[in-house]
Formats: C-alpha cells, structure tokens, sequence
C-alpha cells in the first residue's frame, strides 16, 4: 500500500530493495517526510514503518506527525 | 463505543490522505453506516465467544474454524477472487491497475486464511488432514449470500463496488479478530486469529484507499453506497 499511495503522488520514493530479501524499501532522498505522510494512512503493518532517527514505530501514524484525519485525535481534517 | 473499537478506528478508519477526494464521502458512509454496522457486527462477536468460553468445551472452536474454512477455503476463495479480478474490465485497466495488483494478492492471503483453520483442526484432533474436509459439507457451507452472491455480480455493478465490501466488510474481519484476542488464551484460537491480521488489516486498507482516491464524485460513490446498503440489509437479516 505504501508503494501504491507514494507512486499516486508521483513522489516514487518507495521501491523493492536490491538485497536478498527484497523488501520493500523507502528511498530517504525521494521521501518527503515529514512534509508528506500518505504512506502511513494506508500501510496495514504495524511498526512496519520505522523514524530513522527515533526508531519509534510510524504504522499507524502517529497524531504529532500525521497531519490528515476524516476526525480523531488531532482533530485536523483533510 | 467498546474501547477495543475505538482505539481500532484511531488506528486505522480515521488517517486519510491530503485532499483525498473521497474523504468527506467516506466520513459520511463511515458515521451513518458503517461504525453502527461495526459495533453491531463486534458486540455480536463478543457474545459468541463469551457463550463459547461459558460452554466450558471446545466445540466452539471446531465451529469458528470449520466456518472460516467454509469462508475461506480455496475453492471458494479464488472463486469468489476471480470475480472480483474480473469486475475490471480491460478498458478500464488503465485506470485500476493497482486495484487489480491489490485483488490479485487477495487470493492467496484468503487461501493462506483456511490453512489457519485447518491447522486448528489438526492440532485439536478434529481431522487428520485437509482432505478430510473434502467430504465434509459443513466445511463448504456458509449462509452469507453477500460474501459469494454478491461477488459475482461486481463484474455487473462497477469497478469500484467492490471498496464497499472490503471496507465494510474486512473490517467487521478485523474487529472479529480483535474480539477473539482480547478475549481468548487458547494458542490454536490465537494463532489463527493473529496470523490474520495484518492481512485483513490490508484488505480493510484497500477499500479505504480506493475510497479515499477514486470515490471523489456521485458517479463513483453511488455504486459503492448501493453496494454497502446490500451488505448492511445481509447484517441486520443475519444478526
């Protein structure tokens, strides 16, 4: 999902990494985050999604980063 | 709200997309019908395992995994899969793609799903292999004409009918699985629930993104809405 919701955006960042387990990887020159968070509205995966610097877990997305909510706890809309 | 469903919202209904253009259309959809559909669909949950657990035997654990194999099985996965692949019809590959790549993934996780519940069955000792359900019909037997009727006619409907019914519906899966972990110790139930979730989890997602993305005038919500309107009226006959 995060491959799909990224290449709607036509930001591309995320892609399938040349290492032998092929994952999924997001590529941190493309990624605009925290600017843009699509990627973590829609990745089913918790803690599939690390902060580089943090190490804290960003699936779901967190309030204090993710800033488009229909409602809830930042109370911001999209 | 149960807690256990509000903080499932939090973590997954809620995030949308800047601009989606179906975002207010799904928080329309999500308040006046789903999350009553929802609370419906889990309180139902909850009682089912609480007379389970009070029955004090296991016999209503070789019912929830010969009903999700008869859900789930591989027959009636890649059947109920196919038609949904084919509800895009190659003109309008184009515009679906992903909706196909995501449909196409399905099938396995939905035949992976009865795996789970055929090794509950193993390891309880219900039955000795798969093959054993072959001849069983209750492990090919479930009453729910939305989740096979209704598949067939998506090719019929439009290419975007389908997101309700992974909204609505994988989500009910999801709350179901909730339920089952916040009340059940038995490792067998557990594994088979959790081993799930993060699948179910994805199919919920592909309907919200779907929504989210594509359902952004009244010609792309109007079959959605319709098709979750038939679901909910399935809900209320079968609870």
């Amino acid at each position: 999902m995060c491959y799909v919701a990224c290449r709607e955006l036509n930001i591309n960042a995320v892609y399938i990494g040349l290492e032998p387990l092929h994952r999924y990887e997001i590529d941190p020159h493309k990624c605009t985050y925290p600017t843009c968070t699509v990627c973590l509205a829609y990745c089913p995966a918790e803690g599939s999604i690390i902060e580089a610097e943090s190490g804290r877990s960003l699936v779901p997305p967190p309030p204090d980063v993710h800033r488009w909510w229909l409602k809830g706890k930042s109370g911001a809309r999209a | 709200m149960h807690p256990v469903m509000a903080e499932f919202l939090d973590k997954w209904i809620w995030p949308t997309a800047p601009g989606a253009p179906g975002a207010a259309f799904r928080l329309r959809i999500t308040e006046e019908k789903c999350i009553p559909g929802w609370e419906a669909s889990f309180n139902a949950s909850i009682g089912e395992i609480e007379k389970g657990l009070a029955s004090g035997n296991e016999e209503w654990k070789r019912r929830v995994a010969m009903g999700g194999y008869a859900a789930e099985g591989v027959q009636m996965s890649i059947k109920q899969m196919s038609a949904q692949l084919l509800s895009i019809n190659i003109s309008e590959q184009e515009n679906y793609i992903d909706i196909q790549r995501m449909r196409a993934r399905q099938v396995w996780d939905e035949c992976k799903h009865s795996k789970l519940h055929v090794e509950v069955l193993m390891e309880k000792g219900w039955i000795k292999s798969e093959r054993d359900l072959l001849e069983n019909a209750a492990a090919h037997t479930q009453p729910l004409p939305a989740y096979f009727g209704l598949s067939m006619m998506f090719p019929h409907i439009h290419p975007l009918a389908r997101a309700a019914q992974h909204y609505f519906v994988e989500t009910i899966a999801c709350l179901g699985i909730a339920a089952y972990l916040s009340r059940v110790d038995d490792p067998m139930v557990r594994h088979e629930h959790l081993s799930q979730r993060d699948e179910e989890i994805m199919h919920l997602m592909e309907g919200k993104y779907i929504i989210d993305t594509y359902c952004g005038t009244p010609n792309e919500q109007k079959p959605v809405e319709e098709t979750l309107d038939f679901l909910l009226h399935r809900l209320r006959v079968a609870l």
